[in-house]
């Protein structure tokens, strides 16, 4: 019992990161049809603006975490006006764009060599006391901070989406630009929004990762790839799903690690993913599903 | 009012729409019609945005709109529906009609944020008037199904409503009448009627002859991308040049 809670709440802290990962990649997908490789390196990006804004200028968590919100907000959206949309003009086929992202994923990871060095940095503890034990589960306080944090995250994203005007114009030109745009919706800032977004939500899962996993160039783009599959076997493009599926893909690989072995995690987590794609091609979230949010 | 001058758009060597000019005149019907590819389409196109034309002005009360963005020519007055329904379909039927009146609403992303008063007020305001707006075409009791579940006709008559819920000074309707049957296209002509008595001018492209003749006040009749005639629905009936258009053109 004891170990079972345990390989629970480790499942829900990584499968809550993985969920707000896999939201961006559904965010973007719904706003412009594309899939985004950059979309991991934001959490890289997050990752080390959490070290400059909390240990290198030494401002308080909370504000570091806003100024990272808003400087990887930014920063998708520049990603969004600079290089997709300029691509996008020129009417290239939508896997040019896909292979722009590649370019700007590395262009990241190489940048932050640069400038941060290539050994894994380590983000100093945020919380006075180091643990926290709840339901006889001892576990870093940043862990269950996280968890709580991406819940949040989640939650807000779905009243912004749904209760606000500029969340439900992001719908509207995600399922008919052109309808959208002669109700007087501004499509492309929305996309541009969404994009920013997308990166914002990543970058806080960054900062998240930090103190747990350490901070290293190539962070982002090994759990980018989880959210990706979370995204997908929730059902690509769909909000909720994208949260489902990073929470069951983050518990699937924790409690494969627990019971069966640690080394072959990936691996077994995969191979369940491959079986529940052929089982539910369609994601847990069905086709109609899909097109909702 | 409205007014589109010598508007020419060219796709590589086509010439789609040449040198047409047009006016719509307050609280009447304007109708568009002419033979398939004349150019109806890309005319509506080129006022409301989708298009930017090669040469040409599009003026609404004095403003150029010619090469425009739709959300801005949607802001100064003009919407439209397609000749292709374009609804959110995943949306419900009342939110179809909120998104309509999207560019009328002062709340802004703050107000939003921490739902203030004037926030809840406006929200209120609007729920009401989007209500009122789907009893005006009797969709009231479909307002929280999904747009997608309703009949061909029922959507048209949403994208209609949708379209004035922005309170436009012009309306432009891409074949409001296609599959339509004819219970559904008799209640059209009242409905049109009904929408000019409240005071917006409409701007029609339609197929269906019997309609236009009836409701129209001005006809313009392209062929070919160029303007062939225009008048009144009884001059353009008698015209020579439209009736070898409709009757087969060159031979």
């Amino acid at each position: 019992m004891q170990t079972f809670l345990t390989l629970l709440i480790s499942g829900l802290v990584i499968g809550g990161i993985y969920g707000l990962i896999a939201l961006g990649y559904s965010l973007i997908y719904r706003a412009s049809g594309l899939m985004s490789f950059a979309q991991g390196d934001m959490v890289t990006l997050g990752a080390y603006l959490g070290i400059f804004y909390y240990v290198w200028l030494g401002l308080p968590i909370l504000v570091a975490l806003v100024l990272t919100f808003i400087t990887a907000f930014l920063f998708g959206m520049a990603l969004e006006r600079g290089v997709i949309r300029t691509l996008l003009k020129k009417n290239v086929i939508p896997i040019y764009i896909v292979l722009a992202t590649i370019a700007v994923s590395y262009i990241i990871q190489n940048l932050a060599q640069a400038v941060f060095g290539s050994t894994t940095q380590w983000f100093p503890q945020v919380f006075p006391v180091a643990n926290l034990t709840l339901f006889g589960v001892t576990n870093q306080t940043e862990a269950y901070a996280s968890f709580v944090i991406s819940i949040i995250l989640m939650i807000a994203l779905h009243l912004f989406m749904t209760k606000t005007k500029f969340g439900t114009a992001m719908r509207g030109s995600a399922m008919d630009p052109l309808a959208a745009e002669s109700c007087g919706i501004n499509t492309s800032l929305s996309t541009g929004i969404t994009w920013g977004l997308a990166a914002s939500i990543a970058s806080l899962a960054g900062m998240m990762l930090g103190p747990m996993y350490g901070v290293f160039t190539t962070l982002g783009s090994t759990i980018g790839r989880k959210g990706f599959a979370g995204a997908v076997v929730g059902g690509y493009g769909n909000m909720y799903g994208a949260m489902i599926g990073g929470l069951l893909l983050g518990l699937a690989e924790t409690f494969v690690a627990g019971y069966i072995d640690g080394t072959y995690k990936n691996q077994i987590a995969y191979i369940i993913l491959i079986v529940f794609l052929f089982v539910k091609p369609t994601g847990i979230f069905n086709e109609k599903a899909i097109q909702d949010v | 009012m409205l007014e589109a001058k010598n508007i020419t758009i060219r796709f590589g060597g086509l010439t789609a729409v040449n040198n047409v000019s047009m006016q719509v005149r307050p609280g009447q019907i304007t109708a568009l019609i002419g033979p398939n590819g004349a150019g109806k389409t890309t005319l509506f196109n080129c006022i409301s945005g989708v298009y930017v034309p090669n040469e040409g002005e599009v003026i609404l009360d004095g403003e150029h709109l010619e090469g425009k963005m739709g959300y801005k020519i949607n802001a100064a007055g003009i919407s439209r529906t397609y000749q292709v329904i374009n609804l959110f379909w995943n949306m419900t039927v009342l939110e179809n009609v909120l998104v309509g009146m999207h560019s009328r609403l002062t709340a802004t992303f703050w107000d939003s944020l921490f739902h203030t008063k004037k926030k809840r007020e406006e929200e209120k305001q609007i729920v009401e008037k989007a209500h009122e707006w789907l009893k005006f075409v009797g969709l009231d009791e479909y307002a929280n199904d999904r747009a997608g579940s309703l009949s061909y006709g029922k959507q048209r008559l949403l994208e209609i409503v949708r379209g004035l819920a922005s309170e436009p000074k012009v309306i432009l309707l891409d074949e409001p009448a296609a599959g339509m049957n004819t219970t559904e296209k008799a209640e059209l002509d009242v409905l049109l009627q009904r929408i000019l008595k409240m005071g917006y001018t409409i701007l029609v492209v339609e197929h269906d002859m019997k309609l236009i003749m009836n409701i129209s006040d001005y006809i313009y009749v392209l062929c070919q991308g160029s303007l062939l005639a225009e008048g009144t629905p009884a001059e353009i009936q008698n015209n020579p040049d439209v009736i070898a258009a409709y009757l087969g053109g060159d031979e």
